[in-house]
């Protein structure tokens, strides 16, 4: 007897989310399978790319970055080559130098920065912020607010800013909220309850349940990636149904692999094309694990994971 | 579907004549059930319990053995519902029509180097025929034999075959069957001995062949999965996976091949990606078209940590590392061999660029904290790894920085390693940098070489004669007060069949405890106690920590101090060092039981079952070697073991309480049914049980723990858990467990019964 495959969709459903306004907006979830599973059912929505842009791109040294923003002297300029790009879904700004313990550039600055790339580009527009709470609490609140209307998503509502990160970005200002949490999937339900809990609609909420670079404990997001999917898909836990939005670049550009240079690890070779390689590797497994996009920041990276997402879905 | 180790034992000879390699036909017969040898290996069994056994034993995917490398073989498809085996190997692409195979071959070679323990090298050649010129394909092939790495031959010409085997040895994979030639390639594969592998257009031909070839007798397959496009190959990957692990059908139970260099060609970081996806999603050999260090860094790496058993910590090897080219005059610093810890810590004093000789130490893959507790991080094991390793002789500095986490270790660590200058780091790896670019640590030095300086002066070296328990107990225990704590135990007795509690509140980890320990004060321990006492808990627990240094005097003050204070209350005595729990024994009080000794597990504490029976006492047993027991197979094989080492040791099986481990539901939630089926097991051997049960709780709010753990006592005691240890100042919890007990019939009931 000849061989029929058991097919497994799922009744449970990742929620569809949608940012940016216009032609360029995106939406992200929607699929009620696994990752690329379109032998169970169809994907519903092809996973996306974002590309980031740091308020401290002056330090990517990366021949291929250098050469891509060249003439590039603000977010803004570099925004807009990034749009350009190939494989580019939506834009990602990080802003990193605001720690007060490292630059701590100003709010205004960055509030001014956000708005600029906001009126260069039609690209929906993810935010980043600087890992201090403080910080981040007010800078996450005057982007929303300068951005009011874009549809944008903010990173990071941690455990410990949830209400103040939620009320300000989501309740205030109608931006998506992005809930993050490090490899716990009991802790990412939790936060997802309690953002929730402040009357934020489940559409309004996306993820990230922790991030690695490959190899470096990389393990623990990838069991967080599983588990939170298959609770999403096979138990329909509402509470996990966010689609996900995984920054790849910022863990793989700062481990060995990307920064050793060529006279300290000659045998490893080509420093850019480790650096690539560990991003897109990253990005790979994120996205086979359960990511419903990935922020990138090398062409080369980014046309390759593009070039893998189409032919996958 | 899996059998049991005793329905397999049931069908054995039951000769134990160790031919087999195990000590008992009980032990073998587990390790079958385990999978973890064949039934092969016993001569004794009858053939038709052999057929029997091997068709219900048989994983649901066979693991196939090339040379020195193992395929396939995995139990589950999600790496969090066990862990996964064998991890996939790698195989570079060369054939009769490429011209660079010279180079080729040349440069995977290249790709060889040590990552965590483990040798990273591209294991396979993957020996392409195009058209069907023998000849040129020999050649071919036995310049990829010379290589020394195993071969996959995809040949589908018959003779092209059977002329490359001739000249490729036994570590080799004849990927060469299709619907149309199968008889024939089946017929070289068996001749020569090697693994057969399978490809075809479409997957429902494929499935049919692997039919064919298994009704021929032929099962030693590996499926070429690799079709027309990467979506075809993912999906054909998933169905055969999913089809035998999920679906139980073993004709599709045979490790897979994936070729991402056909899929990606010329294309390199496209390779990378489909290589990663195809590492989580189910291939066992994934043939790239070349192998270069920016594929296989990121590779191997991912692939490290896919397979790491979650259940097992990524271990370090504990050695010096040299960071930012230190050398014997740079200073040294100290931690475990938890690979997060050493990847946070080396990263962080490599972004110091300081010189600095990492030393790392065997901590059995904990964390800093972990490990202290546990007694795998103590002055002792450092002094081990210390001389192992000839660090003394190796290193001219003397400034040995400490994690700031253990800094109560300081003195122990300095008594040690009394040449060294030992000075207290920082407690978090983020500020590592500045410590060492500040150099913060030479002051500290400084003061501590002066205080061995003075220390030697004043004839420290005096030395201290190792003193007799009874010496002990006269010079260095402080005389018991008697005080009133308005609580008086009421007795036990130990056959009753009611729920032991034993109280877990006199720890160390309680910095109150742990400075009334260290001082000898009774105030703090007593009012502890009586807390327990009047909640109504059976036994004590008595942790006095590692105690590495004057372990025996403090235990033997502290059982004192308990016992004459409250009515000879029967105590467990906890401590990474056994001297201190012997000699707490000797001063101990039977009157209300034995005293029990916690604890053992199958791993480095086995010897704990010796003190125990040497001393007439209970043992706690935790079915564990070295890590959380990865299925109740494991499990019941380490209380087999224990039970056995116990029993011939003239205990009797009562006063070996067998530990399930208490899993935590944040982290372990999908096992906790596994726990209590353990339980259940232990019960069913007529063996007694305990363990941790407010692990369960761990990291949930204050409020909802006793509800958690009042749930899973009563689920236990359904399982028949006989004892626990937990807080008894748990009002929900205690009055669970008496309710329970009213139920199993072990307390005749009165409507005051939650007041007795």
């Amino acid at each position: 007897m000849s061989f029929v495959p058991k097919t497994a969709a799922y009744s449970g459903k990742i929620n569809a989310v949608t940012l940016g306004t216009g032609d360029k907006a995106i939406v992200i979830g929607g699929q009620n399978v696994l990752p690329f599973y379109t032998f169970d059912a169809p994907i519903e929505n092809a996973p996306k790319i974002g590309v980031e842009i740091s308020d401290a791109a002056d330090s990517w040294t990366a021949p291929g970055l250098v050469d891509f923003y060249a003439g590039c002297t603000t977010m803004a300029d570099r925004a807009k080559k990034a749009e350009a790009m190939p494989g580019a879904d939506f834009i990602c700004l990080n802003f990193e130098s605001a720690d007060p313990n490292g630059a701590n550039r100003s709010v205004a600055d960055c509030v001014a920065d956000a708005k600029a790339v906001a009126d260069a580009v039609s690209m929906p527009i993810v935010i980043m912020g600087c890992k201090n709470m403080e910080k981040d609490g007010e800078l996450f609140a005057k982007i929303s607010e300068a951005l009011q209307g874009k549809n944008i998503a903010v990173m990071s509502a941690r455990n410990e800013d949830y209400k103040t990160v939620g009320a300000s970005v989501a309740l205030a200002y109608g931006q998506k909220v992005g809930a993050e949490t490090a490899d716990d999937i009991n802790l990412a339900k939790q936060l997802n309850i309690m953002l929730k809990g402040l009357s934020i609609a489940p559409e309004n909420i996306v993820m990230n349940i922790g991030t690695a670079a490959v190899g470096y404990g990389y393990e623990y997001v990838a069991s967080t990636l599983d588990r939170v999917r298959l609770a999403a898909l096979a138990q329909s836990d509402a509470d996990l149904q966010m689609p996900i939005i995984a920054p790849v670049s910022i863990d793989t550009w700062s481990v060995k692999e990307s920064v050793a240079s060529e006279e300290d690890a000659p045998e490893w070779g080509n420093q850019e094309e480790r650096a690539i390689g560990m991003e897109v590797s990253t990005a790979a497994a994120n996205l086979t694990g359960g990511a419903d996009a990935v922020i990138m920041r090398h062409p080369v990276a980014i046309a390759t994971i593009k070039k893998f997402i189409d032919e996958l879905v | 579907m899996a059998l049991k180790g005793l329905d397999i034992f049931k069908l054995s000879p039951k000769k134990n004549c160790k031919e087999c390699g195990s000590p008992t036909c009980m032990a073998f017969c587990m390790k079958v059930a385990q999978g973890a040898v064949s039934i092969d290996k016993c001569p004794y069994f009858s053939d038709d319990a052999k057929a029997m056994l091997n068709e219900q034993t048989a994983p649901p995917m066979k693991t196939i053995t090339v040379g020195e490398h193992k395929l396939g073989g995995e139990t589950v498809l999600f790496r969090h519902e066990k862990t996964l085996v064998n991890k996939n190997l790698y195989a570079v692409c060369v054939c009769t029509e490429c011209e660079d195979a010279d180079k080729k071959l040349a440069d995977l070679q290249k790709v060889d180097y040590e990552r965590i323990g483990e040798r990273m090298y591209v294991e396979f050649v993957f020996v392409r025929n195009k058209g069907n010129d023998a000849d040129k394909y020999v050649e071919l092939v036995k310049k990829a034999a010379a290589t020394g790495r195993s071969l996959v031959l995809e040949c589908w010409d018959v003779d092209c075959a059977k002329a490359a085997l001739a000249v490729a040895g036994k570590d080799t994979i004849l990927d060469g069957a299709t619907p149309d030639n199968w008889e024939a390639m089946n017929a070289l594969a068996t001749e020569a001995g090697v693994a057969l592998g399978v490809w075809a257009e479409n997957i429902s031909d494929l499935y049919d062949t692997v039919k064919k070839l298994e009704a021929a007798g032929n099962k030693n397959l590996v499926l070429d999965v690799t079709g027309k496009t990467a979506k075809e190959t993912l999906a054909n990957a998933v169905l055969v996976r999913r089809t035998a692990i999920k679906d139980g059908d073993r004709s599709f139970g045979y490790p897979s091949i994936v070729n991402v260099a056909k899929l990606a060609k010329g294309d390199m970081y496209l390779q990378t990606a489909y290589a990663s996806m195809f590492t989580e999603k189910y291939a066992s050999i994934i043939v790239m078209e070349n192998m270069t260090y920016a594929q296989a860094l990121p590779l191997y790496g991912l692939r490290q940590n896919i397979y790491t058993d979650p259940q097992k910590p990524m271990k370090v090897e504990a050695k010096i590392y040299p960071l930012n080219g230190a050398d014997e005059n740079s200073p040294c610093a100290l931690t475990v061999d938890f690979a997060l810890t050493y990847f946070l810590v080396s990263g962080e004093m490599e972004r110091s660029n300081q010189p600095v000789n990492l030393i790392i130490t065997d901590a059995s893959g904990m964390s800093v904290l972990t490990a202290w507790a546990a007694g795998k991080l103590s002055s002792s094991t450092i002094k081990k790894t210390f001389e192992e390793l000839d660090i003394e002789n190796k290193i001219k500095n003397r400034t040995l920085i400490i994690p700031g986490k253990v800094a109560v270790m300081k003195g122990e660590i300095q008594e040690k390693l009394p040449n060294w200058n030992v000075v207290v780091g920082p407690a978090e790896a983020v500020q590592l940098p500045k410590y060492l670019k500040d150099k913060e640590y030479e002051a500290a030095a400084k003061a501590a070489a002066a205080e061995n300086a003075a220390k030697a002066a004043a004839g420290a070296a005096v030395e201290v004669k190792e003193l007799s328990f009874e010496e002990l107990l006269e010079t260095k225990v402080p005389k018991i007060e008697i005080v009133d704590m308005g609580v008086k135990y009421k007795g036990h007795n130990p056959e009753s069949k009611t729920f032991v509690t034993i109280g877990e509140r006199i720890h160390c980890i309680a910095p109150s405890i742990r400075k009334a320990m260290d001082e000898r004060d009774p105030k703090p321990i007593l009012e502890r106690a009586a807390q327990q006492i009047a909640a109504g808990a059976t036994y004590l627990d008595v942790n006095i920590g590692p105690a590495e240094k004057d372990g025996p005097e403090r235990m033997m003050w502290a059982v004192k101090l308990l016992q004459e204070n409250f009515n000879n209350v029967p105590l467990a005595l906890d401590t990474a060092n056994m001297k201190a729990i012997e000699a707490g024994i000797k001063v101990y009080n039977r009157t209300n039981g034995k005293p029990i000794v916690n604890s053992a597990d199958a791993g480095s504490r086995i010897g704990y079952i010796d003190l125990a029976a040497a001393n007439d006492a209970i043992c706690i047993a935790l079915c564990s070697a070295d890590g959380i027991a990865k299925d109740n197979v494991e499990r019941e094989m380490h209380c087999d073991n224990m039970l056995e080492r116990g029993l011939s040791l003239g205990m009797t099986s009562d006063d070996l309480w067998f530990d399930p481990l208490f899993l935590v539901v944040k982290g372990m939630q999908d096992k906790q049914m596994e726990v209590l089926e353990a339980i259940k097991m232990f019960s069913d051997k007529g063996l007694k049980s305990t363990g941790g049960l407010s692990n369960n709780s761990n990291g949930a709010p204050k409020h909802v723990r006793p509800i958690m753990d009042s749930a899973l006592v009563a689920m236990c005691m359904m399982q028949g858990l006989t004892s626990a240890i937990v807080n008894p100042n748990d009002l929900r919890l205690m009055e669970t467990i008496k309710s329970c007990d009213i139920f199993k019939n072990h307390v005749l009931y009165s409507d005051s019964y939650l007041e007795l």
